[in-house]
């Protein structure tokens, strides 16, 4: 019998529905980077964990926060022939970061997405950030809820 | 054609197809307990889970026994055994996983992302779940292996961050740092397995095309 009820919650739990959610599938490791580091502090943490953003973290209020890319170092400062050193990331970090709440569907997100023009989206609790999700998220969750047979874009 | 006739037809063959079922859904149930009782810390719940391993070997050998009884042509039973024994080994892993969690206390910093990473053992189990069903109708199983290789890479990178994470913590004595190493190895393995028996999924799709 308790095999039985294990066995039916599965089963209605794995038929195609909804699409999925944003906090299913975020990246909630955010790699930081304060205010007042330098560009070339960025770009080593960026190559040392082979990874292309950093979020600019606000002291006090997040929603403030910015985000520096790889694209930003390299059209905003390499590309220029400035010197990384001398250059801070809140100079450069873009602003302001798009939020996403984590109950969104990622078709919804990836609309945001496009109209906003952006790469990545910061997923937001209340106030606080705690988590983001990059064009990659949204690809593979959208093959996700292909092969789930969830509604899909 | 020759799926349907090696599928759908013959008592023997029935039987096994939904003892095969059986077993995938009462995986996904085990992971789902799972991922509750570590991030309710409910210990009870966790022994439970454990139970559920022995539940799953009682249908993997009733699988076995009557895959050799006679369902399925002599060529496509090693295959479906395989895949069979490679699902009971998550169960194992799954025990094995419980007896470390209860022997250790969890660092709260690494809490949230091992919660995170049992969700998608669930999920996964669940892509398993589909590919067979698919794969009994006959369909195409590239998205369905597809999206199970996503889930395995996205907790592959959890886990590299979570032992990063492991190594900033405080160990005070050799078993402590032992039980937590092997927790985070074996939460962090069961989509490995997964994987490969996805794998067979497709050897089995394959050789009855």
């Amino acid at each position: 019998m308790v095999m039985f009820l294990l066995i039916e919650d599965v089963s209605q739990s794995v038929r195609g529905g909804m699409g999925m959610k944003v906090k299913e599938f975020m990246t909630t490791r955010i790699e930081t980077i304060g205010l007042d580091k330098s560009v070339y502090d960025a770009v080593e943490r960026m190559v040392d964990r082979r990874i292309r953003s950093l979020l600019v973290r606000s002291p006090g209020d997040e929603r403030k926060s910015g985000v520096i890319t790889a694209r930003d170092v390299v059209f905003k400062v390499l590309a220029k022939g400035l010197d990384p050193n001398k250059i801070k990331v809140s100079e450069i970090a873009s602003k302001p970061i798009i939020s996403i709440d984590q109950n969104m569907e990622f078709d919804e997100v990836a609309k945001v997405m496009g109209e906003s023009n952006i790469a990545r989206a910061f997923v937001f609790d209340n106030d606080r950030i705690i988590g983001v999700v990059a064009l990659m998220d949204v690809m593979a969750a959208t093959l996700i809820a292909r092969a789930r047979g969830e509604h899909v874009i | 054609m020759l799926f349907k006739s090696l599928f759908s037809k013959g008592k023997k063959e029935n039987a096994v197809i939904e003892d095969i079922a059986k077993h995938i859904k009462l995986l996904c149930s085990a992971c789902g307990f799972f991922k509750t009782a570590l991030e309710t810390d409910d210990r009870r719940l966790m022994r439970k889970v454990m139970h559920i391993e022995r539940a799953g070997d009682s249908i993997r050998r009733e699988i076995i026994s009557k895959i050799y009884d006679g369902a399925f042509l002599p060529y496509i039973r090693p295959d479906l055994c395989k895949f069979v024994e490679i699902v009971d080994s998550v169960f194992d892993l799954l025990e094995d996983t419980g007896y470390k969690y209860l022997e250790l206390k969890m660092p709260e910093a690494l809490k949230g992302e091992c919660v995170h990473v049992a969700f998608l053992n669930r999920r996964i189990c669940e892509m398993l779940l589909i590919t067979f069903e698919a794969m009994l109708k006959g369909e195409d199983l590239r998205e369905k292996i597809l999206a199970i290789r996503i889930y395995e890479k996205k907790i592959d990178d959890i886990k590299f961050d979570l032992l990063r994470d492991a190594q900033k913590i405080d160990i005070t004595n050799f078993w402590e740092g032992e039980n937590l190493s092997r927790f985070l190895c074996y939460l962090t393995s069961i989509s490995d397995v997964i994987e490969d028996a996805s794998d067979y999924l497709q050897i089995v799709h394959v050789s009855i095309k």
